[in-house]
């Protein structure tokens, strides 16, 4: 699965988690505390993107991530190395 | 400045099966309407309770955009907190949000550390869990991280304050099917201590799971058998043919205030809480108690300082529960004496169904519109009542100006509530 694909699946939870954020609006580099996340916010976008992908890992893996790509980085190395990785 | 130790409410909310908000409650309330209905939706496992109060037509967004004259950015905040919440927090939004703009406290607020809140309830997760058991089940890891502070019914209370700024003291309190009656005792006594100016009181929507319902049935409290094809006339208080209580649903909120913040703030007592009881029959059990119940009567009207004779009406417990109307109006006869004859009764219960533990909250409103309105509501589908020598009332509404009304709330447990109101001025 590509890293383009995580992202889209994480900008679809985005948008469920925090219902006022627009795709539009929606850019890699930013942190999700700038669109009015709070920790637990962030936590659940973690789950949640988990939980579509199909991709079972502790939440403490995302401990280190800055911004929003570094979450689609740890989602999608994950599901490289879980054997997931189904080319589309 | 006055000093009293008046204490009133000047803020009321609700969102229940016979009204979205308090008006349309009150016209109901008037019309005699009954919410209790077939089931809508039956979850499986099927519990063999298939007739209910409930909130049918709840939609968080739609009920929010009702509102007119709320700062934006109250909405706004309102949206965030509730959008992703259990509906027993959905609800309380919304009943509070009315009360807080009934009060005028959106426009004209004391410091925040000097306003409480009480959020009556207990087991209000009950729903919310059982319905995350089976995705559980299959797979822990995807369990929201928002779950862990959702279980705790304290969300409610974190949320509410978050939402209004409240600083002061605030808690739950559970007291089972008193627990309404409870939340405006315990918030009238955190005014008069002097701790804070005004309290918020919301009483949690009963969100039951099949477990919960199935518990009811089995330890023989939930009626609904004979009128299963007739639902509307199921719920019987004080009516020979009762057999149980019928579960309802409702949120509703009360803003109780010292009357010096009123006056500071210029708003009116919409009624006065002149006294109120809480008391105990170290019972386990779920048994009524006559003695426990006049108990709490006495002690209310002697906290108000009346007699048995200045209370015009009185909104009972009346759940439809054989023993339970029975012991409640052998009280009422002790309570009352000669004065029963006179003393208007009714139950709020037939038409709402029992609201477990927002009741005393929904029928302190219920009291207080009928007080404002100068009527009585009917006491829905007594068709041969128990007692002759007690003044129910009818099928139909009746025009009736109350100045001293009892509102009671009993519990499991051995829980005993009275709270003695009187009209508001104005």
């Amino acid at each position: 699965m590509s890293k383009e694909h995580v992202y889209e699946v994480v900008k679809k939870v985005i948008m469920e988690v925090l219902p006022d954020v627009k795709l539009e609006q929606i850019s890699i580099e930013k942190k999700l505390k700038e669109y009015g996340a709070n920790s637990i916010d962030r936590m659940e976008i973690a789950a949640m993107s988990m939980e579509q992908l199909d991709l079972k890992i502790p939440l403490m893996s995302f401990a280190q991530v800055s911004n929003i790509e570094g979450l689609v980085d740890v989602l999608t190395e994950n599901l490289v190395e879980a054997g997931s990785n189904k080319e589309i | 400045m006055l000093t009293t130790n008046k204490i009133g409410i000047t803020g009321m909310g609700i969102v229940s099966s016979i009204g979205d908000d308090v008006s349309s409650f009150c016209n109901s309330l008037r019309m005699g309407e009954s919410g209790i209905k077939k089931v809508a939706c039956i979850k499986e496992p099927r519990a063999s309770a298939v007739i209910a109060a409930e909130l049918r037509k709840f939609s968080f967004l739609e009920f929010l955009d009702r509102f007119r004259n709320v700062p934006d950015e109250k909405l706004q905040t309102a949206k965030r907190l509730g959008q992703r919440a259990p509906f027993a927090i959905r609800t309380s939004i919304i009943s509070a949000m009315e009360a807080w703009q009934n009060a005028q406290l959106f426009s004209n607020q004391p410091s925040p550390d000097r306003i409480g809140l009480i959020v009556a309830g207990q087991n209000s997760t009950q729903n919310y869990q059982y319905d995350l058991i089976p995705k559980f089940r299959e797979n822990p890891e995807y369990l929201s991280p928002r779950y862990a502070l959702e279980f705790l019914e304290t969300n409610q209370v974190g949320t509410i304050s978050e939402l209004f700024g409240i600083k002061g003291e605030g808690f739950m309190v559970g007291g089972a099917s008193a627990s309404g009656n409870v939340g405006i005792i315990k918030g009238y006594q955190l005014v008069l201590s002097g701790l804070v100016d005004l309290c918020m009181v919301v009483g949690v929507v009963a969100d039951l799971s099949p477990m919960d319902i199935q518990g009811f049935i089995n330890i023989g409290a939930m009626g609904g058998k004979k009128y299963i094809n007739q639902a509307d006339k199921a719920c019987r208080p004080f009516d020979t043919k009762h057999e149980g209580f019928i579960y309802g649903q409702a949120s509703a909120c009360v803003i109780l205030e010292s009357e010096s913040s009123a006056l500071k703030r210029g708003v009116h007592f919409q009624a006065e809480i002149k006294g109120c009881s809480l008391n105990l029959d170290s019972n386990s059990s779920s048994d009524p108690n006559i003695n426990g119940e006049t108990k709490a009567m006495l002690s209310a009207l002697g906290k108000a300082g009346l007699s048995a004779s200045d209370i015009d009406y009185l909104n009972t417990h009346g759940s439809s529960s054989p023993l339970g109307d029975k012991t409640e109006s052998e009280a009422i006869s002790q309570v009352f004496g000669n004065h029963s004859s006179d003393l208007w009764l009714n139950s709020t219960k037939g038409l709402t169904g029992h609201c477990l533990y927002s009741a005393g909250v929904v029928e302190s409103i219920a009291t207080i519109e009928q007080m404002k309105g100068g009527f009585l509501h009917p006491n829905k589908n007594l068709e041969e009542p128990i007692r002759k020598d007690l003044k129910f009332c009818g099928a139909e509404a009746i025009d009736h100006q109350i100045n001293f009304a009892m509102s009671n709330s009993f519990g499991f447990g051995g829980i005993n509530t009275s709270i003695v109101l009187k009209r508001g001025e104005n």
